[in-house]
């Protein structure tokens, strides 16, 4: 079945599947791709319904279990979700157990800092999916899991090695579920900030460093050798996104934000303003600021063109509501945002 | 012989992106690819721009296909999910 044409329109699927130039079975094939498509438009359409009904049951004041984590093998193909690790506690392949390990302490870290429990804070199962594709150098969320490529070995290293790579993607859930927010212009860029966020937060936590300590380096764990060999060592830095080491290099100021944009350079700004202002305050990332910046983004529902500006103004009023006699606070998260123009 | 030029957009790592140290890009034959990609190549260039929506996807890569036609040049970006596995596979990852 021809399964990869869901683009196609259905017109020229019509045209094609009337074309005798074709075989039999390909004309049979892109006929069935018509009748697919229909249904999985039927499908996204009730994927949406389904967020949102979930966020609204998520309010509603029943105690669900703790998530089930479960890990599946693409065995280096790329079909979704792969075939089921029974216990990946114990699996003797490295990355099932260091990706049920470390998403088990991601979901240990959103309960206990903020008392969330999984990405709909309704007990979601956390799936994930690894070896996905040959060599891949990527990580990503689908919308309803997080998969991993092994990396290449060369610029890249296997993805889920890295802790702030997992709590990245997990946290791409979380905004699905909280403020549901685009995937362009500032609502994209603030989508990837928040996933950069919460990922170092997590890593953080996981290694109890202050503010101070940490390196506020995203990807460092998955550079590989001819990366490092280039002087490269990490994708992004959050306190200094415009720097020679990073891979994909970030503006600084909002005003380089631009229409269209790719939100992993649209992150630079709002990145760069959590770690200003966590480093300004002290302490433990997760604390203060870790929780304005998790109310900011789960308290208000769902805001899916929200603006940089808008979030940042939701970051005063909630450090106010938060911490109401704390003026230093008030006064660094100002800063922190004014220093990136926001 | 008449070719796609296949270039990987985004991700994680923010493959081709300005300013990004990493790039990854390759082309194949459109005479290479089986009849089904061939037909997949000539509707995709029949797909209205901004028609291509990645959902919920984030961190997906995007791939622009470039084709020369009448000697014109036209281009399109596709969501990952999209794009047909011969057209994945022609890329190479690089460090500029």
């Amino acid at each position: 079945m021809c399964c990869l044409c869901q683009i196609v329109p259905e017109r020229v699927l019509k045209r094609l599947a009337a074309d005798r130039k074709y075989s039999a079975e390909q004309r049979k094939n892109f006929a069935d791709t018509i009748k697919i498509d229909v249904q999985l438009r039927r499908l996204r359409t009730q994927a949406a319904r389904l967020t949102r009904v979930a966020a609204l049951m998520a309010e509603a004041p029943t105690v669900a279990p703790a998530p089930a984590v479960t890990v599946y093998d693409c065995n280096h193909g790329q079909t979704l979700p792969g075939a089921q690790i029974l216990n990946p506690a114990i699996s003797p392949d490295p990355t099932a157990k260091g990706v049920f390990s470390e998403t088990k302490s991601v979901e240990a870290f959103y309960s206990q800092v903020f008392g969330r429990n999984s990405i709909d804070d309704g007990g979601m199962t956390l799936i994930s999916s690894i070896h996905f594709g040959v060599r891949y150098n990527n990580a990503f969320w689908n919308g309803s899991q997080m998969t991993y490529g092994d990396g290449d070995g060369s610029i890249f290293l296997d993805f889920s090695k890295a802790s702030d790579v997992i709590g990245h993607e997990l946290t791409h859930g979380v905004t699905q579920y909280s403020l549901q927010l685009n995937y362009t212009n500032d609502a994209g860029g603030l989508n990837e900030s928040l996933s950069d966020c919460f990922g170092s937060m997590f890593r953080q936590w996981e290694e109890n460093q202050t503010v101070k300590q940490a390196d506020w380096l995203i990807g460092k764990d998955i550079m590989g050798p001819s990366a490092l060999q280039s002087g490269y060592t990490c994708l992004r830095d959050m306190a200094d996104p415009d720097a020679k080491h990073c891979l994909a290099p970030q503006p600084t100021k909002y005003s380089q934000v631009r229409p269209g944009m790719d939100p992993h350079l649209s992150s630079g700004p709002p990145n760069l303003a959590f770690c200003t202002i966590a480093k300004a305050v002290g302490g433990n990332s997760w604390e203060q600021v870790g929780h304005i910046w998790y109310r900011s983004m789960t308290g208000f529902g769902p805001a899916p063109n929200l603006k940089m500006m808008a979030f940042a103004d939701r970051t005063r009023a909630v450090a106010a509501e938060l911490y109401p006699n704390d003026a230093a606070l008030a006064r660094a998260v100002d800063a922190g945002w004014k220093k990136v123009g926001l | 012989m008449s070719t796609v030029k296949v270039e990987k957009i985004g991700g994680l790592a923010g493959f081709g992106l300005p300013g990004s140290k990493l790039k990854s890009s390759g082309e194949t034959a459109i005479s290479a690819l089986s009849p089904a990609d061939q037909a997949w190549v000539e509707a995709v260039f029949q797909k209205p721009r901004g028609s291509q929506e990645a959902g919920n996807e984030r961190d997906a890569h995007c791939y622009r296909i470039t084709r020369t036609k009448n000697g014109r040049d036209q281009t399109v970006e596709v969501p990952e999910a999209k794009v047909p596995h011969a057209l994945k596979a022609c890329v190479t990852d690089k460090l500029r």
